[in-house]
């Protein structure tokens, strides 16, 4: 069990979905695999299909539509799993609470491990949210 | 002849205000019963290009707005529909014209509840299926 | 049991795929490198498949026992081509006549697995990958068995791999001659497609087809295919080694060799944008066969 965990953390191969956002956290997601910020000398690797992911990033505010899909990509991914959520609107729907098409944030449909708040969020910021969530892991075995 | 006379010496009758916003915006009002010839009119013999069509709940009642681009000289003309009726506001659909027009139309419709009248496929587009029948999210309460 | 401790250790299974993860380690090394990037650390690829052996396995309702057994497939016929390749370069005098034409059937294999398992695996987009992967498949067979073709005439007409290493060894590598050259200009395209990297990665496609083939593998089945890239990595530029560079073969000069392949592949996958596989079957079946063909002649001619 030690050493699955171990290994989990140290190569995090991440599917992103975004679930009706204005596409400036995916801006900075991106960021996060240039020159700048390289990510991939942690071990993360951005993967095409959901069967392979590790974790999960969701941007964006959970509109009704998107809701049953999430759920399915959720159970999509094998698990142990982890799901990320990356900016304002994932976490509490920010300018978005009001609004007539998004009813819940996104904690109450999906079990999420960590929560990167900005609007966009820096790379720095999602860098150090995901150094905080191997930590967690790595304490908790 | 720069397309402002020529627009003003096809529809003559039909346009009851004129404003010039700025050197390449014009907005100019017509009645809704004359909203399907004034835009065969438009598209097919003076070649403006359609653009997008917004709808807004004033008021004095539903004000349709359609936007059209006549490339070449950068300019932008739009049509504006004033709809008094709030109760069972309908119009004409443009869409027979062109299949450009469809979606934004039922987009209009499941928004701010206008009717178009001949529209081939009125149903939602952007709402959630179980989204109840008669609820306009966009109408002023 | 010394035919067991060669296939399952060295030359075999353990040996190639650990070569071939460290292989793999250093394409996405120097290619980070080639874009100002820092890269991942050395026991990276290693950390990816015990993860992958960790995760949950799913299985799609419909697949059928063909979606479990062929990345077994690939893999155990890949580690015996492993296997063949590593004994005939420690003892050349023992290999038997036509490993040549077995190691070329073995080879085919992988690819065989690969659309056997997509296709079971129910999905239209593994579907798309399958046909582009037999596409592919039917592209450069050809040209890779001219090239061959060619090493065997310049050999004197053996189809050993023992004796074609003896030889180079007596009369210099196939390499330093027209058609040797020619033909290992073609081996080096072929392999390239063959493996799945650099622009003829179309039946993977990450952004387009979303993972292609391998859409529908998760946990210990996707560990073994890409163990079976790891080990082809390693395995298809060692064969070009044997047949065309085969004079100095002990570990210092093989190991450079080796590099030097492999430096050359990762180069041109940087350096090119994935094509089409229209543009990949127009690609092999135009210049590529006729530069094969060219070759075969020189070779016949004595050049």
């Amino acid at each position: 069990m030690n050493l699955k965990l171990k290994a989990l953390t140290k190569s995090i191969w991440v599917f992103h979905v975004s679930a009706g956002s204005c596409n400036n956290c995916d801006i900075e997601i991106l960021d996060l695999f240039t020159p700048r910020h390289d990510v991939e000398r942690f071990g993360i690797q951005l993967i095409g299909s959901v069967r392979h992911a590790d974790a999960l990033l969701i941007t964006g505010a959970m509109n009704r539509k998107s809701v049953p899909r999430m759920k399915k990509i959720y159970e999509q991914a094998p698990k142990p799993c982890l799901v990320v959520a990356v900016g304002q609107c994932a976490l509490s729907r920010h300018m978005f609470r009001d609004s007539y098409n998004v009813d819940r944030p996104l904690d109450e449909i999906l079990p999420v491990d960590l929560y990167v708040p900005g609007c966009p969020p820096k790379p720095e910021a999602i860098i150090s949210g995901i150094v905080k969530l191997v930590q967690k892991i790595r304490e908790k075995k | 002849m720069d397309m402002r006379d020529r627009l003003k010496e096809s529809l003559k009758e039909k346009i009851t205000a004129w404003q010039e916003h700025s050197a390449r915006r014009i907005y100019f009002s017509v009645d809704k019963k004359d909203i399907f010839k004034t835009i065969e009119c438009l598209v097919k013999k003076l070649g403006l290009r359609f653009s997008t069509a917004t709808g807004i709940d004033t008021p004095a009642g539903f004000e349709l707005l359609y936007h059209f681009s006549f490339d070449k000289a950068g300019e932008f003309y739009s049509l504006r529909v004033l709809l008094e009726d709030k109760t069972h506001p309908e119009i004409d659909s443009i869409a027979p014209l062109f299949p450009g027009a469809e979606w934004i139309e039922r987009e209009i419709w499941e928004m701010l509840g206008i009717n178009f009248k001949n529209h081939p496929n009125l149903k939602k587009l952007l709402l959630a299926d179980d989204w109840p029948e008669g609820n306009y999210p966009l109408r002023q309460k | 049991m010394i035919a067991l401790f060669n296939y399952l250790i060295f030359p075999g299974f353990l040996f190639s795929a650990c070569a071939g993860l460290m292989a793999c380690w250093l394409d996405r090394k120097v290619s980070a490198r080639l874009q100002w990037r820092r890269g991942p650390a050395w026991h990276q690829n290693f950390t990816d498949i015990l993860k992958l052996l960790g995760k949950e396995n799913i299985l799609p309702v419909q697949a059928g026992r063909t979606f479990m057994a062929s990345p077994y497939l690939g893999l155990l016929s890949v580690a015996l081509v492993a296997t063949i390749l590593g004994r005939s370069i420690i003892s050349p005098l023992e290999s038997f006549a036509g490993d040549l034409i077995v190691v070329l059937y073995l080879l085919l294999i992988p690819a065989v697995a690969l659309i056997l398992g997509a296709s079971s695996s129910r999905n239209p987009l593994a579907a798309v990958g399958a046909s582009r992967e037999m596409k592919q498949v039917l592209s450069y067979e050809l040209p890779f068995i001219l090239a061959i073709i060619t090493v065997i005439i310049k050999a004197g007409g053996t189809i050993q791999l023992g004796e074609i290493l003896n030889r180079q060894i007596n009369f210099g590598s196939h390499i330093f001659s027209a058609s040797g050259l020619i033909a290992f200009l073609v081996a080096l395209i072929c392999i390239q497609a063959k493996i799945g990297i650099g622009p003829f990665d179309a039946s993977e496609a990450d952004q387009e087809l979303m993972a292609g083939v391998l859409i529908e593998y998760s946990g210990t089945l996707l560990a073994l295919f890409k163990l079976t890239k790891a080990i082809l990595l390693y395995c298809l530029p060692l064969f070009l080694i044997i047949l065309f560079l085969g004079k100095d073969i002990s570990p210092l000069f093989l190991t450079l060799k080796y590099l030097g392949i492999l430096i050359v592949l990762i180069l041109v996958k940087n350096t090119n944008p994935r094509l089409r596989i229209d543009q990949v079957m127009k690609f092999f079946w135009g210049p590529v066969t006729l530069l094969a063909v060219i070759a075969v002649g020189l070779a016949l001619v004595g050049r």
